[in-house]
């Protein structure tokens, strides 16, 4: 009797499971499809293409500038991943394996810009950049991140916490400067925490759209976060969903990608951060 | 705050205790050791200042300026270019006035009352059954997780296809003999739409729930069993109280979330008109954050600061609120046990 309730029990629970599942599913299916149908069936209601045509992933690339999209997308997140990891991982250090006076109160004050929201920020953060010139450019999406994040720190700190004490110790008694340190051993032995920021960064960095879109206007210099949304209204008029799709799919792989190569990290700074950034 | 913590030189090395790398047992020393140590301590302050430098430029230049900036715009006229005019409270006078402001609270507001249930609720579920199965939980899990890193933008590009007239999830309803809505030009429907994507990439909840989850103890449900508590009985009385805490911490996230939430309202709103950020249909897909970001795009830099400033005010007063009524809301006996 009661083996038989717990397997009905497992029964229901995995059909709720696979239920759910291709419910989530379903959009990723409908996006594929779409990317390669024709654009004359597109403009249809059919769901099913007569024929599967790559050609809209090479046609996307002629309608919108796609290269440089990318070109520019990559620059961005590389500058921003680099920035970040070399002004964070010195900050993330100094709050955990470094004792001070007032670290508690400091680290607060850095936890409490978290809260901020951006659009207190950025009314005068664009004055400030439009003074230096910067307008149009990438350097105002690229330029803060090289003097640190908060989310970073804490991620970071959060790591650098878990490295063992007594190695650093045994550095400093041998007369090891607070550099080296950092540098010959913290870092090192905290790749996997890096690799988490770096990641993160480069997640948000990719996907942003509020910065790049009030900061970047000329179409050679947008990322594709930009770009797509561009894509993306000009398509809606002429019914060309099938292009929007190629390009989201270009967009999106990457990040499905690196997500297949780096599942641990991801769940690890999820579930210890409460976001990815 | 950030200079009296990180000033190079201290009046004396009376905080040696707090200072030093292990001074807890400092016996009398002599004077020179006292003065090699005194060099130290400036020497580790100067290392502190310098590995903190980045983030106190950072916040200075990049934080610190900017609020204080913005706050004193909100009370005046602003271009930019030219000069701030004082108008005092006129701005944020305005604001209250203002059936656009309105609009985007009410907006707003139906997202966070009906978008975070149907978001935590949906990720509970899943997690829930998740933590229960073993067989194929990496593969479920993934399932889940993989939209919640499709960016935002690229998620309202899709679901502005899924759901347009004629795309497939209508054409789905059509299957099953209901006739979809017409989900961006019907006010009534915007706003779901939006829930939808939302819930879609409700990954990183079901991953936070499923960590708060996976901690409770088995004993807890063993002994529930014993007094023969069914299935929901110990949803209802031993998972629900003893996830409070992480459902607190998300609702709290989620509420600051939604104020600023804009991405896929833009997308959504552009694909149906170009041009101003007017939140169509009818104004049902203006956000908070889209009305603020039309003010600055108008050149309108006071009024802007204004709601910035009253966007930071509800943030802080929601997080406020929700710190001081916590024990409501949450269950603490494992707090009490620790």
């Amino acid at each position: 009797m009661s083996r038989t309730r717990r397997m009905l029990g497992l029964v229901g629970q995995h059909s709720v499971l696979i239920g759910l599942a291709i419910i989530f599913a379903l959009p990723f299916f409908f996006m594929l499809l779409q990317s390669v149908t024709p654009l004359e069936e597109a403009k249809t209601t059919a769901l099913w293409p007569s024929t599967f045509d790559l050609g809209n992933y090479t046609e996307v690339f002629d309608r919108v500038p796609l290269a440089r999209y990318i070109r520019n997308t990559l620059l961005v997140c590389v500058l921003v991943v680099t920035g970040t990891v070399v002004s964070c991982v010195p900050v993330a250090y100094a709050f955990s394996h470094m004792r001070w006076r007032g670290r508690g109160v400091v680290f607060v004050l850095v936890l409490s810009t978290m809260m901020l929201p951006f659009q207190v920020l950025f009314v005068s953060q664009y004055e400030i950049f439009s003074n230096l010139g910067w307008l149009n450019t990438i350097l105002p999406l690229v330029v803060p991140s090289f003097f640190a994040n908060a989310f970073s720190i804490f991620l970071l700190r959060q790591f650098f916490l878990t490295l063992p004490t007594e190695t650093i110790d045994a550095a400093r008694a041998d007369g090891a400067g607070e550099f080296q340190i950092l540098t010959r051993i913290v870092v090192p032995m905290a790749k996997p925490g890096i690799m988490a920021v770096a990641i993160f960064q480069f997640l948000f960095a990719w996907s942003d759209f509020f910065g790049p879109n009030i900061y970047l206007s000329d179409e050679s210099n947008l990322t594709l976060a930009v770009g797509l949304v561009r894509l993306n209204t000009a398509a809606a008029r002429l019914g060309e969903s099938n292009l929007t799709m190629a390009a989201s799919v270009i967009f999106v792989m990457p990040l499905v990608v690196i997500f297949f190569f780096a599942q641990k990290i991801f769940i690890e700074g999820v579930t210890l951060t409460g976001t990815k950034g | 705050m950030t200079e009296t913590a990180a000033r190079p030189a201290a009046p004396d090395g009376a905080d040696d205790a707090v200072v030093g790398p292990r001074s807890s047992s400092v016996p009398v020393v002599p004077p020179e050791r006292l003065r090699a140590k005194r060099r130290a301590d400036r020497k580790r302050r100067l290392t502190v200042l310098l590995l903190l430098s980045p983030w106190i430029i950072g916040f200075l230049v990049f934080t610190l300026y900017p609020i204080l900036n913005s706050f004193y715009w909100s009370f005046t006229v602003k271009r930019y270019g030219s000069p701030a005019r004082w108008v005092g409270l006129a701005n944020y006078e305005l604001l209250f006035t203002n059936d656009d402001l309105l609009t985007a609270l009410g907006n707003t507001a139906y997202l966070a009352v009906f978008g975070m249930p149907v978001r935590i609720g949906i990720a509970l579920l899943a997690a829930a059954l998740l933590v229960r199965a073993r067989r194929g939980n990496g593969v479920y899990r993934t399932m889940f997780y993989v939209p919640s890193i499709v960016p935002a933008v690229a998620s309202g590009a899709l679901f502005f296809f899924l759901l347009k007239e004629g795309g497939p999830l209508s054409s789905l309803f059509g299957v099953f003999g209901a006739e979809a809505p017409l989900w961006f030009r019907d006010p009534q429907w915007a706003k779901p739409a939006l829930i939808m994507v939302t819930t879609w990439a409700l990954g990183d909840l079901m991953l936070i729930l499923l960590a708060g989850l996976v901690d409770i103890p088995r004993s807890l449900y063993e002994a529930a069993e014993l007094d023969g508590a069914g299935r929901w009985a110990r949803f209802r009385h031993v998972t629900l109280p003893m996830i409070s805490p992480v459902i607190f911490f998300i609702v709290l996230t989620g509420l600051i979330g939604v104020l600023q939430s804009f991405d896929q309202a833009y997308v959504f709103s552009q694909g149906v008109r170009e041009g101003r950020l007017t939140g169509e249909p009818g104004g049902s897909l203006l956000t908070y954050a889209m009305l603020q970001l039309r003010l600055f795009q108008d050149g309108r830099i006071g009024f802007a600061s204004a709601m910035a400033w009253v966007m930071f005010l509800i943030t802080f007063v929601i997080t406020m609120v929700m710190l001081a009524t916590r024990r409501r809301w949450v269950h603490t006996a494992t707090e009490e046990w620790a």
